[in-house]
Protein backbone atom coordinates (compact mmCIF):
# COMPACT_ATOMS: atom_id res chain seq x y z
CA UNK A 1 0.00 0.00 0.00
CA UNK A 2 1.39 3.24 -0.71
CA UNK A 3 1.27 6.06 1.74
CA UNK A 4 1.69 9.79 1.70
CA UNK A 5 1.88 12.59 4.14
CA UNK A 6 -0.45 15.47 3.98
CA UNK A 7 -0.99 18.73 5.37
CA UNK A 8 -3.98 21.14 5.71
CA UNK A 9 -6.30 22.93 7.52
CA UNK A 10 -9.52 21.01 8.54
CA UNK A 11 -12.17 23.31 10.22
CA UNK A 12 -9.32 26.09 11.38
CA UNK A 13 -7.40 23.07 12.89
CA UNK A 14 -4.25 22.35 11.01
CA UNK A 15 -3.47 18.75 10.48
CA UNK A 16 -0.90 16.21 9.28
CA UNK A 17 -2.12 12.95 7.81
CA UNK A 18 0.05 9.97 6.82
CA UNK A 19 -2.65 7.65 4.72
CA UNK A 20 -2.92 5.42 2.22
CA UNK A 21 -2.58 7.37 -1.71
CA UNK A 22 -6.11 6.46 -3.33
CA UNK A 23 -8.22 7.81 -0.50
CA UNK A 24 -10.52 10.46 -1.16
CA UNK A 25 -11.07 13.86 0.82
CA UNK A 26 -14.59 12.39 1.82
CA UNK A 27 -13.11 8.87 3.51
CA UNK A 28 -10.47 10.93 5.08
CA UNK A 29 -13.03 13.15 6.73
CA UNK A 30 -15.14 10.65 7.92
CA UNK A 31 -13.43 7.93 8.43
CA UNK A 32 -10.44 9.45 10.18
CA UNK A 33 -11.89 12.24 11.92
CA UNK A 34 -15.48 11.51 12.32
CA UNK A 35 -16.71 14.04 10.69
CA UNK A 36 -19.66 12.48 9.04
CA UNK A 37 -22.10 15.40 7.72
CA UNK A 38 -20.70 14.99 4.62
CA UNK A 39 -22.92 12.34 3.11
CA UNK A 40 -21.22 9.39 0.03
CA UNK A 41 -25.17 9.34 -1.55
CA UNK A 42 -23.64 8.57 -4.93
CA UNK A 43 -20.87 6.86 -4.81
CA UNK A 44 -17.99 8.95 -6.22
CA UNK A 45 -20.35 10.41 -9.30
CA UNK A 46 -20.10 13.34 -8.29
CA UNK A 47 -23.82 14.22 -9.16
CA UNK A 48 -25.65 14.76 -5.97
CA UNK A 49 -23.35 17.20 -3.94
CA UNK A 50 -24.54 15.39 -0.45
CA UNK A 51 -20.62 15.70 0.33
CA UNK A 52 -19.90 19.12 -0.55
CA UNK A 53 -17.41 20.49 1.55
CA UNK A 54 -15.69 23.60 1.25
CA UNK A 55 -12.27 24.28 -0.29
CA UNK A 56 -10.35 27.64 0.16
CA UNK A 57 -13.92 29.06 0.48
CA UNK A 58 -15.22 27.13 -3.17
CA UNK A 59 -17.79 24.14 -3.04
CA UNK A 60 -16.65 20.83 -4.04
CA UNK A 61 -17.64 17.27 -4.30
CA UNK A 62 -15.11 15.87 -1.49
CA UNK A 63 -15.95 12.34 -2.80
CA UNK A 64 -13.89 13.70 -6.27
CA UNK A 65 -11.10 15.05 -4.57
CA UNK A 66 -7.91 12.71 -3.80
CA UNK A 67 -5.73 13.49 -0.11
CA UNK A 68 -3.03 14.23 -1.88
CA UNK A 69 -4.93 17.61 -3.80
CA UNK A 70 -5.78 18.69 -0.60
CA UNK A 71 -1.91 19.06 0.72
CA UNK A 72 -1.69 23.18 1.99
CA UNK A 73 -5.35 24.12 1.37
CA UNK A 74 -8.19 24.70 4.11
CA UNK A 75 -10.94 22.06 4.05
CA UNK A 76 -14.51 23.25 5.91
CA UNK A 77 -16.82 20.82 6.52
CA UNK A 78 -20.58 21.39 8.18
CA UNK A 79 -19.32 20.58 11.86
CA UNK A 80 -16.77 23.80 11.27
CA UNK A 81 -19.76 25.97 10.57
CA UNK A 82 -21.23 25.51 14.01
CA UNK A 83 -17.53 24.82 16.27
CA UNK A 84 -19.33 26.31 19.38
CA UNK A 85 -22.92 24.46 18.56
CA UNK A 86 -23.79 27.55 18.09
CA UNK A 87 -25.80 27.24 14.70
CA UNK A 88 -24.56 29.62 11.62
CA UNK A 89 -27.57 31.71 10.40
CA UNK A 90 -28.10 29.69 7.37
CA UNK A 91 -28.74 26.60 9.27
CA UNK A 92 -31.04 28.70 11.36
CA UNK A 93 -32.73 30.00 8.34
CA UNK A 94 -33.33 26.38 7.52
CA UNK A 95 -35.13 25.66 10.14
CA UNK A 96 -37.13 28.43 9.95
CA UNK A 97 -38.26 27.74 6.57
CA UNK A 98 -38.75 23.93 7.25
CA UNK A 99 -36.25 23.64 4.22
CA UNK A 100 -35.18 20.77 5.93
CA UNK A 101 -37.14 16.82 5.73
CA UNK A 102 -35.08 13.90 5.95
CA UNK A 103 -31.75 16.37 6.17
CA UNK A 104 -29.20 14.18 3.76
CA UNK A 105 -28.68 16.76 1.66
CA UNK A 106 -28.74 19.76 4.07
CA UNK A 107 -25.07 19.89 4.80
CA UNK A 108 -24.19 19.85 0.89
CA UNK A 109 -27.27 22.42 0.87
CA UNK A 110 -26.10 24.74 3.95
CA UNK A 111 -22.15 24.41 2.98
CA UNK A 112 -23.03 25.50 -0.95
CA UNK A 113 -25.27 28.18 0.33
CA UNK A 114 -22.73 29.62 2.33
CA UNK A 115 -20.27 29.70 -0.88
CA UNK A 116 -22.89 31.71 -2.77
CA UNK A 117 -23.49 34.20 -0.04
CA UNK A 118 -19.99 34.57 0.68
CA UNK A 119 -19.87 36.10 -2.69
CA UNK A 120 -23.02 37.23 -3.64
CA UNK A 121 -24.13 38.82 -0.50
CA UNK A 122 -28.15 39.06 -1.52
CA UNK A 123 -28.72 36.88 -4.70
CA UNK A 124 -31.56 36.78 -7.09
CA UNK A 125 -33.96 33.13 -7.49
CA UNK A 126 -31.71 32.49 -10.51
CA UNK A 127 -28.45 32.71 -8.91
CA UNK A 128 -29.70 30.83 -6.23
CA UNK A 129 -31.10 27.77 -8.32
CA UNK A 130 -27.69 27.79 -10.26
CA UNK A 131 -25.66 27.93 -6.74
CA UNK A 132 -27.43 24.48 -5.93
CA UNK A 133 -28.00 23.13 -8.92
CA UNK A 134 -25.10 20.48 -7.78
CA UNK A 135 -26.91 19.73 -4.87
CA UNK A 136 -29.66 17.11 -5.40
CA UNK A 137 -32.71 16.67 -2.71
CA UNK A 138 -35.21 14.02 -2.82
CA UNK A 139 -37.82 15.32 -0.26
CA UNK A 140 -37.92 18.50 0.88
CA UNK A 141 -38.40 19.88 -2.69
CA UNK A 142 -36.62 22.73 -3.76
CA UNK A 143 -38.84 25.61 -3.17
CA UNK A 144 -38.53 25.68 0.63
CA UNK A 145 -34.36 25.50 0.19
CA UNK A 146 -34.66 28.70 -1.79
CA UNK A 147 -36.71 30.27 0.85
CA UNK A 148 -34.30 28.89 3.40
CA UNK A 149 -31.71 30.49 1.07
CA UNK A 150 -33.38 34.14 0.86
CA UNK A 151 -33.76 33.97 4.84
CA UNK A 152 -30.50 33.55 5.61
CA UNK A 153 -29.39 36.15 2.79
CA UNK A 154 -31.29 38.69 4.68
CA UNK A 155 -29.95 37.98 8.63
CA UNK A 156 -26.40 37.43 7.21
CA UNK A 157 -26.72 41.07 6.25
CA UNK A 158 -28.30 41.71 9.48
CA UNK A 159 -25.92 40.15 10.87
CA UNK A 160 -27.72 38.50 12.75
CA UNK B 1 -9.34 0.76 -0.80
CA UNK B 2 -8.24 0.41 -4.47
CA UNK B 3 -4.41 -0.06 -4.63
CA UNK B 4 -3.08 3.48 -6.07
CA UNK B 5 0.17 5.32 -6.49
CA UNK B 6 0.15 8.81 -6.54
CA UNK B 7 2.81 10.56 -7.20
CA UNK B 8 2.78 14.26 -6.63
CA UNK B 9 5.69 16.30 -9.00
CA UNK B 10 6.59 19.94 -7.34
CA UNK B 11 7.91 21.25 -10.66
CA UNK B 12 6.78 21.37 -14.11
CA UNK B 13 10.37 20.06 -15.08
CA UNK B 14 9.76 17.28 -12.65
CA UNK B 15 6.61 16.66 -14.23
CA UNK B 16 8.46 16.17 -17.99
CA UNK B 17 10.97 13.65 -16.33
CA UNK B 18 8.13 11.62 -14.62
CA UNK B 19 6.23 11.19 -17.87
CA UNK B 20 9.39 9.48 -19.16
CA UNK B 21 11.12 7.88 -16.79
CA UNK B 22 7.35 6.83 -14.21
CA UNK B 23 4.59 7.59 -16.59
CA UNK B 24 1.02 7.33 -15.22
CA UNK B 25 -2.46 8.94 -15.26
CA UNK B 26 -2.18 12.90 -15.31
CA UNK B 27 -4.86 13.74 -12.81
CA UNK B 28 -6.05 17.53 -12.72
CA UNK B 29 -9.63 18.34 -11.47
CA UNK B 30 -10.37 14.59 -11.50
CA UNK B 31 -14.06 15.24 -11.79
CA UNK B 32 -14.35 13.06 -14.84
CA UNK B 33 -11.21 10.47 -13.66
CA UNK B 34 -12.45 9.74 -10.36
CA UNK B 35 -15.62 8.69 -11.63
CA UNK B 36 -13.96 6.68 -14.54
CA UNK B 37 -11.74 5.03 -11.61
CA UNK B 38 -14.40 3.97 -9.65
CA UNK B 39 -15.45 1.35 -12.34
CA UNK B 40 -12.63 -0.41 -12.39
CA UNK B 41 -11.27 -3.41 -10.44
CA UNK B 42 -9.80 -2.03 -6.88
CA UNK B 43 -7.23 -4.49 -7.20
CA UNK B 44 -5.90 -2.84 -10.42
CA UNK B 45 -2.85 -0.78 -9.35
CA UNK B 46 -3.21 2.48 -10.68
CA UNK B 47 -0.20 5.19 -11.22
CA UNK B 48 -2.24 8.60 -10.78
CA UNK B 49 0.32 12.08 -11.58
CA UNK B 50 -1.57 14.65 -9.32
CA UNK B 51 -0.87 17.79 -10.72
CA UNK B 52 -2.00 20.07 -8.06
CA UNK B 53 1.11 21.61 -6.78
CA UNK B 54 2.31 23.18 -10.25
CA UNK B 55 0.12 26.30 -9.94
CA UNK B 56 2.38 27.69 -12.70
CA UNK B 57 0.18 25.77 -15.06
CA UNK B 58 -2.83 27.93 -13.58
CA UNK B 59 -2.84 31.28 -15.27
CA UNK B 60 -4.75 33.39 -17.87
CA UNK B 61 -2.59 36.14 -19.58
CA UNK B 62 -2.67 38.38 -22.74
CA UNK B 63 0.25 39.25 -24.48
CA UNK B 64 0.14 41.73 -26.83
CA UNK B 65 -2.84 40.31 -29.10
CA UNK B 66 -2.83 36.61 -28.13
CA UNK B 67 -4.62 35.17 -24.89
CA UNK B 68 -2.79 32.11 -23.03
CA UNK B 69 -4.79 30.30 -20.50
CA UNK B 70 -2.79 27.65 -18.88
CA UNK B 71 -3.87 23.68 -19.09
CA UNK B 72 -4.96 24.02 -14.90
CA UNK B 73 -7.12 26.83 -15.02
CA UNK B 74 -10.64 26.34 -13.36
CA UNK B 75 -14.12 26.50 -15.52
CA UNK B 76 -14.61 29.08 -12.55
CA UNK B 77 -11.65 31.01 -12.97
CA UNK B 78 -12.50 31.41 -16.67
CA UNK B 79 -16.32 32.16 -15.95
CA UNK B 80 -15.65 34.28 -13.29
CA UNK B 81 -12.79 36.20 -15.89
CA UNK B 82 -13.43 39.51 -17.08
CA UNK B 83 -10.76 39.76 -19.46
CA UNK B 84 -12.10 36.69 -21.09
CA UNK B 85 -15.73 37.57 -21.39
CA UNK B 86 -14.59 40.87 -23.30
CA UNK B 87 -12.44 39.10 -25.71
CA UNK B 88 -13.62 35.15 -25.56
CA UNK B 89 -17.49 35.72 -24.15
CA UNK B 90 -18.91 31.92 -25.73
CA UNK B 91 -15.42 30.47 -23.75
CA UNK B 92 -16.95 32.27 -20.53
CA UNK B 93 -20.34 30.70 -21.27
CA UNK B 94 -19.53 27.20 -21.64
CA UNK B 95 -17.13 27.08 -19.00
CA UNK B 96 -20.17 28.49 -17.19
CA UNK B 97 -22.49 25.82 -18.30
CA UNK B 98 -20.25 22.83 -17.54
CA UNK B 99 -21.80 20.16 -14.58
CA UNK B 100 -22.49 22.00 -11.41
CA UNK B 101 -20.42 24.51 -9.25
CA UNK B 102 -18.86 22.09 -7.27
CA UNK B 103 -17.20 20.53 -11.24
CA UNK B 104 -16.99 23.88 -11.98
CA UNK B 105 -14.54 24.60 -9.15
CA UNK B 106 -12.46 22.00 -9.42
CA UNK B 107 -12.57 21.06 -13.26
CA UNK B 108 -9.85 22.55 -15.35
CA UNK B 109 -9.42 23.47 -18.97
CA UNK B 110 -7.14 21.05 -19.67
CA UNK B 111 -8.64 18.25 -18.50
CA UNK B 112 -11.65 18.97 -20.43
CA UNK B 113 -9.69 18.96 -23.73
CA UNK B 114 -7.47 16.14 -22.98
CA UNK B 115 -10.31 13.80 -21.91
CA UNK B 116 -10.69 14.02 -25.66
CA UNK B 117 -15.06 14.32 -25.06
CA UNK B 118 -17.14 14.74 -28.28
CA UNK B 119 -19.33 16.30 -25.76
CA UNK B 120 -16.47 18.52 -23.96
CA UNK B 121 -18.10 21.94 -23.68
CA UNK B 122 -14.83 24.13 -23.79
CA UNK B 123 -13.91 22.88 -27.09
CA UNK B 124 -16.25 24.49 -29.70
CA UNK B 125 -15.73 28.11 -28.29
CA UNK B 126 -11.86 27.41 -28.69
CA UNK B 127 -11.74 25.85 -32.42
CA UNK B 128 -13.86 29.16 -33.08
CA UNK B 129 -11.44 31.31 -31.78
CA UNK B 130 -8.76 28.88 -34.50
CA UNK B 131 -6.89 27.63 -30.76
CA UNK B 132 -3.32 26.65 -31.23
CA UNK B 133 -2.85 24.20 -28.01
CA UNK B 134 0.99 23.95 -26.54
CA UNK B 135 1.89 20.77 -25.81
CA UNK B 136 5.52 20.11 -23.49
CA UNK B 137 7.77 17.26 -23.27
CA UNK B 138 11.04 17.23 -21.23
CA UNK B 139 12.81 18.31 -24.42
CA UNK B 140 10.61 21.66 -25.88
CA UNK B 141 7.62 22.50 -26.66
CA UNK B 142 5.35 22.40 -29.90
CA UNK B 143 2.03 23.96 -31.03
CA UNK B 144 -0.85 22.11 -33.00
CA UNK B 145 -4.05 23.39 -33.99
CA UNK B 146 -6.64 22.74 -31.87
CA UNK B 147 -8.18 20.87 -34.41
CA UNK B 148 -5.78 18.50 -34.83
CA UNK B 149 -5.38 17.99 -31.14
CA UNK B 150 -8.59 15.95 -30.99
CA UNK B 151 -7.93 12.64 -32.94
CA UNK B 152 -10.82 10.53 -31.87
CA UNK B 153 -12.79 9.45 -28.71
CA UNK B 154 -10.76 9.97 -25.63
CA UNK B 155 -7.90 10.01 -28.02
CA UNK B 156 -5.71 12.94 -28.65
CA UNK B 157 -2.07 13.49 -30.67
CA UNK B 158 -0.27 14.15 -27.21
CA UNK B 159 2.93 11.82 -28.14
CA UNK B 160 4.47 9.65 -25.24
CA UNK B 161 5.88 11.83 -22.30
CA UNK B 162 3.88 14.98 -23.27
CA UNK B 163 1.34 17.14 -22.08
CA UNK B 164 -0.74 19.76 -22.89
CA UNK B 165 0.42 23.05 -20.87
CA UNK B 166 -1.48 25.78 -22.39
CA UNK B 167 -3.94 27.51 -25.02
CA UNK B 168 -3.60 30.29 -27.00
CA UNK B 169 -5.22 32.29 -29.27
CA UNK B 170 -5.69 35.61 -31.28
CA UNK B 171 -8.14 38.24 -29.49
CA UNK B 172 -10.18 38.82 -32.34
CA UNK B 173 -10.59 42.44 -33.85
CA UNK B 174 -13.05 44.09 -36.04
CA UNK B 175 -16.85 43.55 -35.94
CA UNK B 176 -17.26 40.22 -34.61
CA UNK B 177 -19.79 38.16 -32.94
CA UNK B 178 -20.38 34.69 -31.22
CA UNK B 179 -22.04 32.38 -29.40
CA UNK B 180 -21.87 29.07 -27.72
CA UNK B 181 -25.42 27.06 -27.68
CA UNK B 182 -25.33 23.61 -25.50
CA UNK B 183 -28.87 21.36 -25.55
CA UNK B 184 -28.58 18.73 -22.64
CA UNK B 185 -31.30 16.07 -21.37
CA UNK B 186 -31.83 18.95 -18.24
CA UNK B 187 -30.98 22.28 -18.16
CA UNK B 188 -28.60 21.83 -15.38
CA UNK B 189 -25.56 19.82 -15.17
CA UNK B 190 -26.33 18.06 -18.01
CA UNK B 191 -23.68 16.66 -20.07
CA UNK B 192 -24.51 17.96 -24.12
CA UNK B 193 -26.87 15.87 -26.21
CA UNK B 194 -25.47 18.11 -29.22
CA UNK B 195 -22.96 21.57 -28.46
CA UNK B 196 -22.35 24.22 -30.52
CA UNK B 197 -20.08 27.43 -31.49
CA UNK B 198 -20.26 30.57 -33.78
CA UNK B 199 -17.76 32.90 -34.91
CA UNK B 200 -18.60 35.70 -37.34
CA UNK B 201 -17.08 39.07 -38.48
CA UNK B 202 -18.89 41.08 -40.31
CA UNK B 203 -17.27 44.35 -42.83
CA UNK B 204 -18.51 47.68 -42.50
CA UNK B 205 -20.74 46.82 -45.09
CA UNK B 206 -22.37 43.99 -42.75
CA UNK B 207 -21.14 41.06 -45.25
CA UNK B 208 -19.51 38.12 -43.88
CA UNK B 209 -15.70 38.37 -43.43
CA UNK B 210 -14.87 35.99 -41.34
CA UNK B 211 -17.15 32.43 -40.22
CA UNK B 212 -16.23 29.89 -37.85
CA UNK B 213 -18.45 26.98 -36.77
CA UNK B 214 -17.98 24.05 -34.54
CA UNK B 215 -20.19 21.23 -33.43
CA UNK B 216 -19.71 18.93 -30.25
CA UNK B 217 -21.24 15.68 -29.51
CA UNK B 218 -22.05 14.99 -33.45
CA UNK B 219 -18.77 13.13 -34.46
CA UNK B 220 -15.74 11.32 -33.07
CA UNK B 221 -14.36 14.75 -32.03
CA UNK B 222 -15.61 18.55 -31.78
CA UNK B 223 -15.60 19.01 -35.50
CA UNK B 224 -15.60 22.69 -37.62
CA UNK B 225 -18.24 22.53 -40.23
CA UNK B 226 -15.67 24.06 -42.91
CA UNK B 227 -19.15 23.29 -45.70
CA UNK B 228 -21.34 25.81 -43.59
CA UNK B 229 -18.58 28.29 -43.09
CA UNK B 230 -17.97 28.51 -46.90
CA UNK B 231 -21.39 29.02 -47.64
CA UNK B 232 -21.61 31.92 -44.93
CA UNK B 233 -18.34 33.74 -46.38
CA UNK B 234 -18.94 37.20 -48.33
CA UNK B 235 -22.47 36.96 -48.27
CA UNK B 236 -24.78 39.10 -45.66
CA UNK B 237 -26.32 37.36 -42.61
CA UNK B 238 -29.60 36.70 -43.31
CA UNK B 239 -31.93 33.88 -41.79
CA UNK B 240 -32.03 32.31 -45.16
CA UNK B 241 -28.51 31.79 -45.57
CA UNK B 242 -28.12 30.57 -41.83
CA UNK B 243 -30.64 28.02 -43.68
CA UNK B 244 -28.21 27.12 -46.30
CA UNK B 245 -25.17 26.50 -44.07
CA UNK B 246 -27.25 24.68 -41.54
CA UNK B 247 -28.10 22.57 -44.81
CA UNK B 248 -24.48 22.48 -45.84
CA UNK B 249 -23.53 21.88 -42.25
CA UNK B 250 -25.21 18.32 -42.03
CA UNK B 251 -22.27 16.83 -44.06
CA UNK B 252 -19.52 17.97 -41.87
CA UNK B 253 -21.27 15.77 -39.08
CA UNK B 254 -21.93 11.87 -38.04
CA UNK B 255 -23.57 11.82 -35.31
CA UNK B 256 -24.54 8.80 -33.11
CA UNK B 257 -27.33 6.95 -31.43
CA UNK B 258 -26.22 6.52 -27.14
CA UNK B 259 -27.46 6.46 -24.14
CA UNK B 260 -28.35 10.51 -24.62
CA UNK B 261 -30.05 10.89 -27.15
CA UNK B 262 -30.70 8.93 -30.93
CA UNK B 263 -28.59 9.96 -34.01
CA UNK B 264 -31.82 11.52 -36.32
CA UNK B 265 -32.17 13.72 -32.81
CA UNK B 266 -29.17 14.74 -33.32
CA UNK B 267 -29.33 15.63 -36.62
CA UNK B 268 -32.12 18.00 -36.21
CA UNK B 269 -31.41 19.69 -32.77
CA UNK B 270 -27.69 20.34 -34.56
CA UNK B 271 -29.67 22.14 -36.96
CA UNK B 272 -32.01 24.61 -34.73
CA UNK B 273 -29.05 25.13 -32.34
CA UNK B 274 -26.42 25.89 -35.07
CA UNK B 275 -29.09 28.45 -36.62
CA UNK B 276 -29.90 29.81 -33.50
CA UNK B 277 -26.34 30.53 -32.45
CA UNK B 278 -26.06 32.18 -35.50
CA UNK B 279 -28.66 34.70 -35.67
CA UNK B 280 -27.16 35.55 -31.68
CA UNK B 281 -23.64 36.04 -33.14
CA UNK B 282 -24.61 38.13 -36.55
CA UNK B 283 -27.05 40.25 -33.98
CA UNK B 284 -24.12 40.46 -32.33
CA UNK B 285 -21.67 41.46 -34.59
CA UNK B 286 -24.13 43.76 -36.03
CA UNK B 287 -24.22 46.04 -32.89
CA UNK B 288 -20.00 46.04 -32.72
CA UNK B 289 -19.29 48.60 -34.00
CA UNK B 290 -15.66 48.82 -33.19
Amino acid sequence: MKTLEVHFTLNNQPQTLITAAGRTLLEVIREDFGLTGAKDACSGEGECGACTVLLDGAPVNSCLVLISQVEGHRVLTIEGLAPSGQLHPIQLAFIATSAIQCGYCTPGMVLATKALLDRTPVPTDAEIQEALAGNLCRCTGYTKIISGVKLAAQEVQHGR
Amino acid sequence: MPDWDVIVPQTTAELADLLVTQPGTLIAGGTDLLPRLQRIPATRPVRLIDLSRLSELRFIRQQANTIEIGTLTTHAEIGDSPLLQQVAPALVKASRSVGSPQTRTRGTLGGNLANASPAADTTTPLLCLDAQAVLVNRDGRRQVALSEFFIGPGQTCLGPGEYLYSVRFAIPSGRWGVDFEKLGRRNGMAIAVVSGSVFLELDENGTIVTARLALGSVAATPVRSRHAEAVLKRQPPTSSLFEEAAQAMISDISPIDDLRASCEYRYHAADVLIKRALAIASHQAESNLS
